[in-house]
């Protein structure tokens, strides 16, 4: 996993390094290391896979048992290092006699802003997360999208270098979810860390650069997606292709050794399942040129989060072989050294 | 400058939330009862302060209602917050954890104090001329007694999930079960501590230990160091809380 910070030239803002986490004998977090740079990060997972720990670790919640955390060079769980997180839990508490303007102004307080500049500051992140005009509401009358919002705007307040995010899109409808989907982009555009873990995966490629993939307390794969995805040579990935002379063209790919299966969808479009996909894109892309085949469309269907992690899944699966993906090219087995 | 602020403001935010808390509507209606114990005690008869320190002070006051209003204070300064599942906004900021803890304890000893010494000054008003003499003997060791309590039960606070039951359980069971046995097993109370300094200073108006707090059941220790002994405790608490809730996950 070290070959993620001498391939990576982003510096990192948040850093995991052989981080382990028990709970009396339950293992929450086995071993694991990694990196958060400027930008959206994914962290997906089932349930129990280690994302709250995680989250608790990276934001001075918790200890780990072995290994260390640091934000911005700061050992997480250290006061210091707080003034670089901000962070949203998902547990939907608030003092709920308060309005959403007093609870970020208090908030404002805490962080050691007073006078105008609390005021200033509160204003703005009321501002930024859509909230301004409704924010002197008493907490208990709102929706569950704009408690959410709330919080979002709490954890903005010192203008954090990490935002640290737990189900952020629970319960927000879908065009609260697009704002807040927007917001946090702006956020991450602004150099910022943005740390997001979500269940709903269809979010998650729009949304984030990077994915970490994490199961029963490892974290089995991490990168971009279409990295992870590169990396699962084990799975056919599936392409559908629109073709006019779709008959001829699957006849001449049937001929290849990375074409695993063929089937014709209507008259014209293919879907395809190769593997390794490495090899058949410059295969396809030759055939295609040599033989004038005109090809209107190309589209790979599964590299959407939601297949990686049920590839990712299966992959993790108990008598399956177990092995962890990294974003570098790397295939690690159990204990950390190069599979063949 | 900054941080003095941020502590100052969760100490007010603490204190404005307690007061109007449950814990305050019964402390209020304990001391509401026990006043009006007070009205009726003093309207049958000649009444001296001696009456009113042995028959309302020491088994009301001292025994029940001081542990109460610390108890009811003191625990739900940390552990309100770790059941309402807003401790993680205290632990989200920049405030070292001890300024956190010592924020609340503030917060949670001024409410106490007040409760606790403006409920003795009531116990008193309700008393009559008695009363208010009494009270003006006692009110040294209910002081001392309260940073004790608060010290303690914050500290139950930072140690426990369920602070106000262990809290309920210590004040109810330990300090009246070993409070009254014999021996000196009786001085891991509180309550044995308080009962000391008002014995020494009611000694001028004859009250002495006396039936189950007869002096060789009871052993008492001088004033002076039964008050050394409460400002010990209440540092020490306030000390190993600090350093628990210093130390301590709260998931």
């Amino acid at each position: 996993m070290s070959r993620h910070a001498t391939t990576d030239p982003l510096p990192a803002i948040a850093e995991l390094a052989g981080v382990s986490k028990f709970y009396g004998p339950v293992m929450a977090l086995n071993d694991v290391t990694l990196r958060l740079q400027p930008g959206i990060t994914g962290l997906v997972g089932p349930n129990g896979a280690g994302k709250s720990t995680l989250i608790r670790l990276l934001t001075g919640q918790l200890r780990p048992g072995l290994g260390r955390v640091r934000v911005c060079g700061r050992d997480a769980w250290r006061a210091t290092a707080k003034a670089h997180i901000g962070y949203c839990a998902d547990a939907d508490a608030f003092y709920e006699e308060m309005s959403g303007r007093q609870f970020v102004r208090l908030m404002a307080r805490f962080h050691g802003l007073f006078g105008a500049a609390a005021r200033q500051r509160c204003e703005a992140v009321l501002e930024e997360v859509g909230m301004a005009d409704r924010a002197d509401r008493p907490l208990a009358g709102y929706s569950k999208g704009m408690r959410q919002r709330i919080k979002l705007a709490q954890a903005l307040l010192h203008d954090p270098d990490l935002l640290v995010l737990d189900e952020p899109l629970n319960g927000v409808d879908p065009l609260g979810r697009i704002d807040l989907l927007k917001q946090l982009t702006q956020i991450a555009n602004r150099g910022k860390a943005v740390l997001v873990s979500s269940h709903i995966l269809d979010e998650m490629d729009r949304l984030a650069q990077r994915v970490l993939f994490l199961c029963r307390g490892r974290l089995i794969a991490s990168g971009t997606l279409a990295q992870v995805r590169d990396m699962l040579d084990d799975h056919p990935l599936k392409v559908c292709v629109a073709c006019n002379s779709a008959r001829a063209l699957a006849a001449r790919l049937a001929l290849h050794d990375t074409v695993h299966g063929i089937q014709m969808q209507g008259s014209d479009r293919l879907i395809l399942q190769v593997r390794p996909p490495k090899e058949f894109f410059p295969m396809f892309a030759e055939l295609a040129c040599q033989e004038a085949f005109e090809i209107q469309r190309l589209e790979i269907l599964d590299a959407s989060t939601e297949a990686v992690f049920d590839y990712l899944m299966q992959a993790s699966q108990p008598g399956a072989e177990s092995r962890r993906v990294s974003a570098a090219g790397s295939v690690v087995d159990r204990q950390g050294t190069p599979a063949p | 400058m900054t941080t003095a602020f941020a502590v100052i403001q969760m100490m007010l935010t603490a204190v404005r939330r307690m007061i109007w808390s449950r814990q305050t509507m019964v402390s209020l209606l304990l001391l509401t009862l026990v006043s009006l114990g007070c009205i009726a005690w003093s309207l049958r008869g000649e009444r001296d302060p001696a009456d009113f320190l042995r028959q309302i002070l020491l088994p009301m006051y001292v025994a029940f209602l001081l542990p109460m209003s610390c108890l009811g204070f003191a625990t739900v300064g940390i552990a309100g917050d770790r059941e309402e599942g807003t401790l993680v906004y205290l632990l989200s900021t920049p405030l070292p954890r001890p300024l956190i803890y010592t924020a609340k304890f503030a917060a949670a000893l001024l409410l106490a104090l007040a409760w606790s010494l403006g409920g003795l000054w009531v116990l008193g008003a309700a008393a009559g001329p008695a009363g208010r003499e009494a009270v003006a003997i006692a009110w040294p060791a209910a002081l001392l007694a309260t940073l004790a309590y608060v010290g303690l039960f914050q500290w139950f606070g930072a140690l426990f999930r369920r602070a106000t039951i262990m809290a309920l359980a210590y004040a109810l069971f330990l300090e009246v079960f070993l409070g009254n046995m014999p021996g000196i097993i009786k001085r891991v109370a509180i309550t044995f501590y308080t009962q000391c300094i008002l014995f020494e200073a009611a000694a001028p108006l004859g009250v002495s230990p006396s039936g189950p707090h007869s002096e060789t059941i009871f052993q008492p220790i001088s004033g002076s160091t039964a008050q050394m002994i409460l400002i010990l405790l209440s540092a020490g608490f306030f000390v190993l809380g600090a350093a628990v809730f210093s130390r301590r996950e709260y998931p």
